[in-house]
């Protein structure tokens, strides 16, 4: 696509029409809204739209729900922040420092970087967007299932690593957010598995519903083994703004971060909670304080941040220089878009350039919409901090349950959801690490359908490892991801004569 | 004490009547419908479904077909056996949409409920189904395909989604056993969406690939891939290149139906109702509009078509299925 000056303004203009920036408005809202709420993702958001998108413009169609789903991750990130339980698997990350940050009497402060970082994760993306959309699109190609199958492994020993001194514990959790996966249809054989005759677990366990148990419910019944003890102090928010010195220690990872989103959301099925994670653990391994990690580091919560917002706005190439959906939520989105007489795929930007260039413009005003909306929001969501726990978490029971309901529309995810519940409160005690678990549970079954299929087309694990040159360079990202914990620790013994690697 | 008894038993009886209405002894069926309609998407919101069913929900609306309200439900789950089971037991204002999934998820054990225990009122829909090879792929047409295939069955990386047993992967290997092919030993990498296979054909991670028409027609047209063979009876307009199997010397038509299912025991008269209220339907203008942006064929037949019809589809699919060894 070449970049055409004119076209580009031409699309500013359309976008800063009231109606569409009422849109943009209207779907940031929305999306921060139910981003913020466990369970109530921006796929459902969005589905549940489509009835009123029926008969709408589809540029200002697709203006809307794109909005919803940037929105989303501004939002996502604000329940995991104070209330340590994730809207979305995307927003995981942020529980890793955002949540300590809040305990420490942050809570203001960690709100704000996440919005900022998120804008400069987005503008990034939107850039790249605009100049690379057509080469990552079949760069993107060049995935196939060996490719895919490195990638996710890759990410999982990412994050495995990052449970340093306890890596036996994140093992152990990733394994069992393996075994979780298995569960549903096997689409090669077309066997079901572990799904006990019941209807419902065909397609497996959402896991999403694993997210909500594990963090909003285990959270709940965690505290609700101290709820007697006498309430201590009342936790301050801080301030509402960054001091220089966060702003210096963020600002690195977050322009660091944004390309590597970008490029992740690229990649049809990877997604923003590989992004995210991988982001986290990139700043971790190669920052000059990797203890402060997990404690409540700013830089922590700021490069995840920037990396999952500029992986949705990456998601988009390959949905509209494609027709490919890149995820759960862009693949509602091109249902929609088509039932409005758009037509994805590679022709798209040949023939409605002006669409594609509103709607690029649209993403750039939405962002700088959405922190400017989500820095204002941050006096009032701190007072959830000050919510007595009485009433807040009967209400975040609630939320669970309502937001698990509207994934399935099923009651059997309630008792998977209360199992899970139970899983996160030992997990807790036991002091594992849960992100394994649950990031295994989101790539497990395409890691495991990936592989199969690489079985198919090579003859062997060497032929695998050495499909391609993408392929070596995720063998051997995955061999220094593991073995850096231990190189540097024992680099450190080295240089300081003593040991002083601490569990994370 | 015995009279609030009776009382609360009395009214008891009343509620459940009125609620049960439909199949109540009120012979008054030129009422019908006499309450609001439930029609069942059984899928989650968002996907082909669920949008076919909000549609025509609004155009029953909107041209005021129909007079009574009519809701969409979600009833997501096991290829629509969730939502189809829930229909079996429902009344006559109760519809679903159906797809040849009734018919494959009995044969392929994974249903007990069967096409034959409802009443089916209306086909709507098809698209059909197109088999595509990659840029540079030795094979130039489908017969050089299913030459190949003949030799070596396992030879081809053929690309599906997202199950095996649904109307993609069954309609290549009829084409494939109608041309002669060993159809046990084909070689089907399947994916978990149409998306995911258009991918990997893309990249050329797979040699062949079997999608709707409407997901691969862009591609083809932007010379991305190769379409050899549709699965229709003649030539699509927007694809005066693709030849159809048939022209390719495989005798098959094959089509990816849509339609509507209604609870067991439907009276004369409710199925005549709706038998009115679709053939109005697929006349209006909103409903082409519909057609042509996804890409779906008129389809529309009448409940006695149809019924006929699903009678045929069975059959057609209880063969292939038991030859493809995919039976349980």
């Amino acid at each position: 696509m070449g970049i055409d000056v004119q076209t580009i303004l031409d699309g500013f203009f359309t976008t800063i029409q009231p109606m569409n920036l009422f849109w943009i408005a209207l779907g940031g809202f929305l999306g921060t809204v139910v981003g913020m709420l466990p369970g109530l993702g921006p796929a459902t958001a969005i589905a549940l739209l489509i009835p009123i998108t029926f008969g709408m413009e589809p540029t200002s169609a697709l203006i809307l729900m794109a909005a919803i789903y940037y929105g989303a991750m501004y939002g996502g990130s604000r329940s995991s922040i104070l209330l340590n339980t994730p809207g979305d698997g995307s927003a995981i990350a942020a529980t890793f420092d955002g949540y300590p940050m809040a305990q420490k009497g942050q809570a203001g402060q960690a709100l704000a970087i996440s919005a900022i970082a998120s804008l400069i994760g987005g503008l990034i993306a939107v850039v790249g967007f605009i100049v690379l959309a057509k080469p990552l699109a079949s760069f993107a190609l060049r995935f196939g299932p060996a490719e895919y199958f490195l990638l996710m492994i890759f990410t999982l020993s990412a994050i495995v690593a990052l449970a340093k001194g306890q890596m036996v514990k994140g093992f152990i959790s990733m394994c069992i957010g393996l075994m979780i996966s298995t569960v549903g249809i096997d689409l090669q054989t077309g066997v079901y598995r572990f799904t006990m005759g019941n209807v419902h677990l065909s397609e497996g366990i959402d896991f999403l519903v694993v997210i909500i148990g594990i963090y909003a419910v285990g959270e709940v019944l965690y505290n609700f083994l101290s709820i007697n003890k006498p309430v201590g102090e009342k936790k301050s928010v801080g301030k509402i703004w960054i001091t220089k010195e966060q702003w210096k220690r963020s600002k690195w990872p977050i322009i660091r971060n944004g390309p590597v989103g970008f490029l992740i959301g690229v990649l049809p099925g990877a997604g923003g909670a590989i992004a995210s994670m991988l982001s986290y653990s990139l700043e971790k391994q190669i920052s000059k304080q990797p203890e402060e990690f997990g404690e409540g580091a700013i830089e922590g919560l700021a490069a995840p941040e920037s990396s999952n917002n500029a992986a949705a706005v990456g998601a988009f190439i390959p949905m509209l220089a494609m027709g490919i959906p890149g995820s759960g939520t862009t693949a509602v989105i091109l249902g929609a878009i088509v039932m409005l007489g758009l037509k994805p795929g590679p022709l798209l930007f040949e023939n409605n350039p002006d669409m594609v260039w509103t709607f690029v413009n649209s993403m750039f005003i939405g962002n700088l919409f959405l922190v400017i909306l989500n820095i204002a929001l941050v006096g009032i969501l701190v007072k959830i901090l000050d919510t007595p726990p009485r009433v807040l978490y009967p209400v975040i029971m609630m939320l669970a349950f309502i937001g698990t309901y509207t994934l399935g529309y099923s009651t059997v995810d309630f008792l998977i959801l209360i199992v899970f519940g139970f899983v996160g409160l030992f997990m807790k005690m036991l002091n594992f690490p849960v992100a394994p678990l649950i990031l295994a549970v989101i790539v497990g079954s395409d890691m495991e359908q990936n592989f199969r299929m690489s079985l198919i087309s090579y003859p062997n694990a060497i032929g695998i490892l050495t499909a391609s040159p993408i392929t070596i360079a995720l063998v051997i990202m995955t061999i220094v991801s593991l073995g850096f914990p231990f190189l540097s620790s024992w680099l450190m013994k080295r240089k300081a004569g003593k040991n002083n690697s601490e569990a994370m | 004490m015995k009279k609030i008894v009776g009382v609360a038993a009395l009214s008891f009886a009343l509620i459940l009547g009125a609620c049960s209405s439909g199949n109540a002894g009120e012979k008054d069926d030129s009422a019908y419908p006499k309450k609001n309609l439930e029609f069942i998407a059984p899928a989650t919101p968002g996907g082909g479904w669920d949008a076919t069913a909000r549609a025509i929900q609004k155009i029953m609306k909107e041209e005021e077909i129909i007079d009574q309200s009519m809701t969409v439900i979600n009833k997501p789950g096991g290829n629509g056996e969730v939502g189809w089971q829930y229909l079996s037991k429902k009344d006559a204002h109760t519809l679903a949409i159906d797809s040849s999934l009734l018919i494959t998820n009995n044969l392929l054990g994974q249903s007990d409920l069967t096409y034959e225990e409802f009443t089916p009122l209306a086909t709507l829909t098809t698209e059909w189904i197109s088999v595509a090879v990659k840029n540079g792929s030795p094979y130039e047409t489908a017969t050089d395909l299913m030459e190949q295939l003949k030799k070596d069955p396992a030879s081809v990386k053929i690309g599906i989604a997202p199950g095996l047993g649904n109307n993609d992967h069954l309609s290549f290997v009829k084409a494939a056993k109608t041309f002669g092919v060993d159809i046990t030993k084909l070689n089907f990498l399947v994916y978990e969406s149409g998306g995911d296979v258009m991918t990997s054909l893309l990249g050329g991670h797979v040699d062949a690939a079997t999608m709707a028409v409407s997901e691969s027609a862009e591609q083809h047209l932007a010379g991305k891939f190769k379409i050899v063979a549709i699965s229709a009876d003649e030539r699509l307009e927007e694809l005066p290149d693709v030849p159809t199997w048939t022209e390719e010397g495989v005798d098959i038509v094959f089509p990816h139906w849509r339609g509507i299912l209604g609870p067991p025991d439907m009276t004369e008269d409710e199925i005549t109702y709706w038998n009115e209220a679709f053939s109005e339907m697929v006349e209006t203008d909103s409903w082409k509009q519909l057609l042509e942006n996804n890409g779906w064929e008129d389809f529309y037949q009448d409940s006695a078509e149809t019924t006929q019809f699903l009678k045929e589809q069975n059959e057609m699919y209880t063969e292939l299925i038991d030859e493809s060894g995919l039976q349980k």
